[in-house]
C-alpha cells in the first residue's frame, strides 16, 4: 500500500514538472532556433538573436522594469505585513470583510483597473502623474493582495501557544513581535516580496495604460514587437528576463527567503 | 543578517545609471512596431531629425483603437504628439474634439493631397498613406488566380481559408464588400453580408486578430487564401513567400492611414513640422517604395511596377468602394453582438 | 510546540490594541482607495449614466441580462475559473508536500521548476502552448504523422487550451500556498502518526490533508480569482470562439471604447467574484475559530 501510494506521488510529481516544463522548452528552443521555425535539433542551434538584445531598445525597457519592481516589492512588503498583522493578529472586527475587501483588487481585470486609474487621474487632473509614479503605485494595488493574503497565511499557521507562553513568560508586545511573531512570518512575507516583485516585472495588462509613450516597461516592448512579427528575438527576450528572474530569486533566497521556507527554516 | 549585505548590492543594481527622463523636448510619435517601425526610423524619423534638430521619439505602443481609447481617457493628453490611426479614428476624434484641427496654412503639404481622399479623413487627420484589402492567396496550391471574393469559398478551399477577427477592421469591410456583392449595402441592408460571413465561418479554421498571426498561416501554407493588406501583402511577396494579392472584381475598400495631433499634445508646433515633412513629396516617394502601400499625394514620382499596384491617383481611389465611416463606428458595437450570434458560431 | 495544549487560550488582547490594529492598516487602505477604490466608484458611477447625455440610466444593465452574450460570457468565466482552480490545487498539492517536506538536494530543483511558469512572461508561456496544441503544433502533427488520428484534434481555441494554459500559469501561485500551508503543519505529528503504525495513506487522510484546509483554500481562491480575472491567456487560447468576461471587457475598453458597459460587465465579474472569496474566507475562519475552541488533539 505505501510503495504504491509513493509510486502514485513521484509519478504525479513527475507529470506535473513535465506540463510545467513543456511549453518552456518549446520557447527556449525557439529563442535557439535560427528561423521562426521552432527545431529541436541543438546542431542547428544559434545565439544570434541574444546579441540583438544590447540594444537600447531592450535595455532601457529592463531598467525601468527593474526599478519600478524593486520599488513595488519593498512597498507591498512593508503594507502586506502590517494588514496580514492587523487582520489575524489581532483579529480587528470584520476581519473577513476587510480581508475580501483587500483581495478585491485581484477580481477586477487589470485592463478595468488600469482605465479606471487613468480616467479617474484625467478626472482630477492629474494625468501628469501618468509613467513611473502611476505604474508603482497601480503594481502596489496589484500585488498587496498576494502579499497579504502569503503573510497572512503564515500568521494563521502560525502557533498562538508560543505567542501566548511568551505573553505569560511577561514578555512585552513588542518583544513578542520582534522575536516570535516576525521571524515566523518571514518566509511567508519573503515569497509574498518575490511575488510582487515578479508579479510588477512581467505586468501587461495594468502597464499597457499606464506607460508614458517612449518610456516602456519591458514587458509592453515584448507584446508591441509580438504584435508585429514572430521571430525568435521574442523567445531571446523572454529567455533572458527569465534567467534574470531566476537570478533574483537566488538573490532572494541568500537574503533568506525561500531557503528559509522550504529547509522549514525555525521548525 | 545576509539581508543586509545583499539588499544595498540589491538597490544599487536597480538604480545604477538612472537616466534621465528622456522626453524634455523631444517630439513623441505614437505608430506601430514590426516592419513599419524599422522603415518609419529610416525612411522618414532620421531624415526628419537631420533636417530639423528635432529629436524624435519613437512609441510603437498600442493599435489604432487602442491609441484612440488612450487619447479618449486622458482627455486628449495621452503623452504622445503625433500619432498615427485612421480614418475612421480621425472623424471620431474631430467629433468627441479630442484631436487638433489641421491647418493648411501651417501643414503646406496638406494641400497637395488628392482633395477626394483628403477629405474622407476630415479636417483632424493628414493621410499619408493608403492601402486596400487585397485577396491574397498561395500561387502554389491554387491553379489560377482568384478573381473573386466569392473564390473565398470554392469547395477547394474548404478548411484552407482563416479570417480576421471582428476587432480587426478588416473584418467589417470583407462584410461590407460580401455585402454590396450579394445586392446589398455597406450601412442599412448589411444582411447579406452576415449570410456570406457566416458561410466564410463554416469554410475557414477560425478567426485571428493580429496580422502577424494571419500571416504566419499563410506562410507555412496551413492557409491557402485569406484578405489582406496589400501593403503587408507585397511585403510577403517581396520576401519570397509563394503567395501574389489581387484586387477581386467586386472591388474593394481601402484603409486610409492617418496622422493625428492629440488636443493636449505638448509640442503642436513640432508636431505639425512632422506631419509636413510625412507629406512631402520626396518622403512620400520614400515611404510608397519601402512601405509598398499608396499615397494621397497624385504628383509622385514612383516606378510604374510599384504605382500598378497601389492607390495613387484620384481614379483609382473611384474604383474603391468607401463606405462612410462615421455610420460605420456607429453600427459597430450592434455589429459585433450579431457577429458573435451570427457569425462565430459557424466556424467549427 | 504543538503539543497538547495545557492552558485555556490567553484572553483576547486589549482594546488599544484594536486601534493600532486599525492604525497599521491605514496606508493599505490609502494605496486601495486612491488607485483603486475611487478610481472603481468613478468607473462604477459612470455605468449608471448614458454616455451621451450624462442622465442616470439602467440601460447599460439591462443590456448585460438581454444581450445573451454577456451572461454566457459571465457563465464561461465561471466554469473555466472552477476547473482550473481545481486542476491548480490537485496537480500543485503533490509537489507542494515534496516542496514542504523533502530534505534531498533535489528540492532546489523542484522549486525552480515548480516557480518556473511565473518567470517567462504570460505571452511567451501562452505562445509555447499554442504552438504545442494548435491544429498545426506539435501534438497533432505527431498524431497525424502516426497515422493515429485523420484530423487534428479540437486541441486549440476552446475551453480544454484555455484551462491548460491558465493552469499553467496559476500553478506557481497555488503551490507557494499550499507550501507555505504545509509546513506550518508539525512533521512531528506525522511521524508520530507513522510510528503507532499508521499507513502514509491514512497519515495523508486524518493529519495532513484536514491541517493544510486553510492552504488548500487560500489556493483555491487564488487561483479561481486569477483565472477569472485573466486575459492574455484565454485570448490567445481561447480566440473568438471560446470569450471570457475579460476578453470581452478587455473589447469593450480597447475596440467598442464602451467604458460604462465595460464597467458593468467588471462589476458582474467583481460580484462573482467577491461572493466566492467572501464565502471562502469565511469558510476558513469559522473553521479555524472552532479550532481555537475546541483546542483539541492539534493546535
Amino acid at each position: 500500500m505505501n510503495g504504491v501510494l509513493s509510486c502514485l506521488f513521484w509519478l504525479a510529481i513527475g507529470v506535473v514538472l513535465a506540463f510545467i516544463t513543456l511549453p518552456l522548452a518549446v520557447v527556449v528552443a525557439a529563442s535557439l532556433s535560427p528561423s521562426s521555425t521552432v527545431t529541436f535539433l541543438p546542431w542547428d542551434w544559434t545565439l544570434e538573436w541574444f546579441g540583438a538584445l544590447l540594444s537600447d531598445r531592450w535595455l532601457q525597457p529592463f531598467l525601468l522594469s527593474f526599478r519600478i519592481a524593486t520599488v513595488v516589492a519593498a512597498i507591498s512588503g512593508v503594507l502586506g505585513i502590517l494588514a496580514a498583522y492587523a487582520i489575524v493578529y489581532e483579529k480587528i472586527p470584520g476581519s473577513a470583510l476587510i480581508m475580501a475587501g483587500l483581495l478585491s483588487p485581484l477580481s477586477v481585470p487589470q485592463i478595468v483597473k488600469g482605465v479606471a486609474i487613468v480616467l479617474f487621474l484625467s478626472i482630477i487632473g492629474l494625468q501628469g502623474i501618468l509613467g513611473t509614479p502611476a505604474l508603482i503605485a497601480a503594481h502596489v494595488v496589484l500585488a498587496l493582495p498576494f502579499v497579504t493574503r502569503m503573510a497572512a497565511t503564515s500568521l494563521t499557521n502560525f502557533d498562538g501557544n508560543l505567542d501566548r507562553a511568551a505573553q505569560s513568560l511577561g514578555a512585552t508586545k513588542r518583544q513578542r513581535l520582534q522575536h516570535i511573531v516576525l521571524p515566523m512570518i518571514k518566509p511567508g512575507v519573503l515569497s509574498g516580496v518575490t511575488f510582487a516583485f515578479i508579479i510588477s516585472f512581467n505586468n501587461i495588462p495594468l502597464s499597457v495604460f499606464l506607460v508614458r509613450p517612449g518610456d516602456t516597461t519591458l514587458p509592453i516592448a515584448v507584446i508591441n514587437y509580438l504584435e508585429y512579427s514572430l521571430d525568435p528575438v521574442m523567445a531571446a527576450v523572454n529567455v533572458a528576463s527569465m534567467i534574470f528572474i531566476l537570478t533574483v530569486i537566488f538573490l532572494f533566497e541568500k537574503i533568506g527567503g525561500f531557503s528559509t521556507q522550504l529547509h522549514g527554516g525555525s521548525k | 543578517m545576509n539581508a543586509t549585505r545583499y539588499l544595498p548590492l540589491f538597490l544599487t543594481m536597480a538604480f545604477v545609471g538612472a537616466p534621465g527622463l528622456a522626453v524634455a523636448e523631444s517630439l513623441v510619435v505614437n505608430s506601430y512596431g514590426g516592419p513599419y517601425e524599422a522603415i518609419i526610423e529610416e525612411r522618414i524619423i532620421e531624415p526628419f531629425e537631420e533636417k530639423t534638430g528635432i529629436d524624435v521619439v519613437y512609441d510603437a505602443v498600442g493599435s489604432a483603437s487602442q491609441d484612440y481609447a488612450k487619447i479618449k481617457a486622458t482627455q486628449g493628453q495621452p503623452g504622445f504628439d503625433v500619432v498615427v490611426m485612421t480614418a475612421s479614428q480621425s472623424l471620431q476624434g474631430c467629433k468627441d474634439g479630442l484631436l487638433e484641427k489641421l491647418d493648411a496654412a501651417v501643414i503646406s503639404n496638406l494641400g497637395k493631397l488628392g482633395p477626394s481622399l483628403a477629405a474622407v479623413a476630415g479636417p483632424c487627420g493628414a493621410v499619408h498613406e493608403v492601402q486596400y484589402m487585397s485577396l491574397l492567396y498561395r500561387t502554389d496550391k491554387l491553379p489560377s488566380p482568384p478573381t473573386s471574393w466569392s473564390s473565398l469559398l470554392a469547395p477547394e478551399l474548404k478548411g484552407k481559408i482563416i479570417l480576421p477577427t471582428f476587432q480587426n477592421i478588416m473584418a467589417v469591410f470583407l462584410m461590407e464588400i460580401m455585402s454590396v456583392a450579394r445586392g446589398g449595402d455597406m450601412i442599412d441592408h448589411i444582411d447579406p453580408g452576415f449570410d456570406a460571413m457566416a458561410e466564410l465561418a463554416r469554410q475557414s479554421i477560425g478567426f485571428e486578430q493580429s496580422s502577424a498571426i494571419l500571416e504566419s498561416y499563410i506562410k507555412d501554407g496551413t492557409v491557402w487564401a485569406m484578405p489582406f493588406w496589400n501593403g503587408r501583402a507585397q511585403l510577403l511577396v517581396d520576401l519570397g513567400v509563394p503567395v501574389d494579392y489581387v484586387r477581386p472584381k467586386e472591388g474593394t475598400i481601402p484603409l486610409i492611414a492617418t496622422l493625428n495631433v492629440p488636443v493636449g499634445a505638448r509640442n503642436k508646433q513640432a508636431a505639425m513640422a512632422f506631419i509636413d515633412f510625412f507629406l512631402e513629396k520626396s518622403s512620400q516617394e520614400a515611404w510608397v517604395t519601402s512601405y509598398k502601400v499608396g499615397s494621397a499625394r497624385t504628383d509622385i514620382d514612383i516606378p510604374d511596377n510599384v504605382r500598378k499596384r497601389q492607390i495613387t491617383t484620384e481614379a483609382d481611389l473611384k474604383s474603391l468602394k468607401l463606405p462612410n465611416l462615421s455610420h460605420v463606428a456607429e453600427k459597430l458595437s450592434e455589429w459585433g453582438e450579431r457577429w458573435e450570434r451570427d457569425v462565430v458560431s459557424q466556424a467549427n | 510546540m504543538s503539543t497538547i495544549a495545557l492552558t485555556a487560550p490567553a484572553a483576547m488582547p486589549p482594546a488599544p490594541a484594536k486601534t493600532s490594529g486599525y492604525l497599521v492598516l491605514a496606508p493599505s487602505c490609502l494605496v486601495l482607495t486612491v488607485f483603486f477604490a475611487l478610481p472603481m466608484g468613478t468607473t462604477i458611477g459612470m455605468s449608471f449614466t448614458d454616455g451621451e447625455t450624462l442622465a442616470p440610466t439602467l440601460a447599460h444593465y439591462q443590456r448585460f441580462f438581454s444581450d445573451g452574450l454577456s451572461l454566457a460570457g459571465l457563465y464561461r468565466t465561471t466554469v473555466m475559473s472552477i476547473l482550473v482552480a481545481v486542476c491548480v490545487t490537485v496537480f500543485g498539492y503533490p509537489v507542494a508536500y515534496y516542496l514542504a517536506r523533502s530534505r534531498s538536494r533535489w528540492r532546489a530543483v523542484v522549486f525552480a521548476l515548480a516557480l518556473a511558469p511565473e518567470l517567462a512572461g504570460v505571452v511567451l508561456r501562452t505562445y509555447g502552448w499554442l504552438i504545442i496544441l494548435e491544429d498545426r503544433g506539435f501534438i497533432n502533427d505527431a498524431l497525424l504523422n502516426l497515422g493515429i488520428i485523420a484530423s487534428p484534434l479540437p486541441l486549440s481555441k476552446n475551453l480544454f487550451a484555455v484551462v491548460v494554459g491558465l493552469t499553467h500559469v496559476i500553478l506557481p501561485f497555488g503551490i507557494l500556498s499550499l507550501t507555505t500551508s504545509i509546513q506550518g503543519i508539525d512533521p512531528n505529528l506525522e511521524r508520530a502518526a507513522q510510528m503507532l503504525g499508521a499507513s502514509r495513506l491514512s497519515v495523508l487522510r486524518h493529519i495532513v490533508l484536514p491541517l493544510s484546509v486553510p492552504g488548500i483554500v487560500s489556493s483555491l481562491l487564488i487561483s479561481f480569482t486569477m483565472a477569472a480575472s485573466a486575459y492574455a491567456t484565454p485570448a490567445l487560447l481561447g480566440g473568438a470562439r471560446f470569450k471570457v468576461l475579460a476578453t470581452m471587457i478587455y473589447e469593450q475598453v480597447l475596440f467598442y471604447i464602451d467604458w460604462r458597459f465595460a464597467a458593468v460587465m467588471a462589476i458582474a465579474l467583481l460580484l462573482m467574484m467577491l461572493t466566492v472569496s467572501f464565502l471562502g474566507i469565511r469558510y476558513e475562519t469559522r473553521r479555524s475559530n472552532r479550532r481555537t475552541n475546541s483546542e483539541g488533539v492539534f493546535s
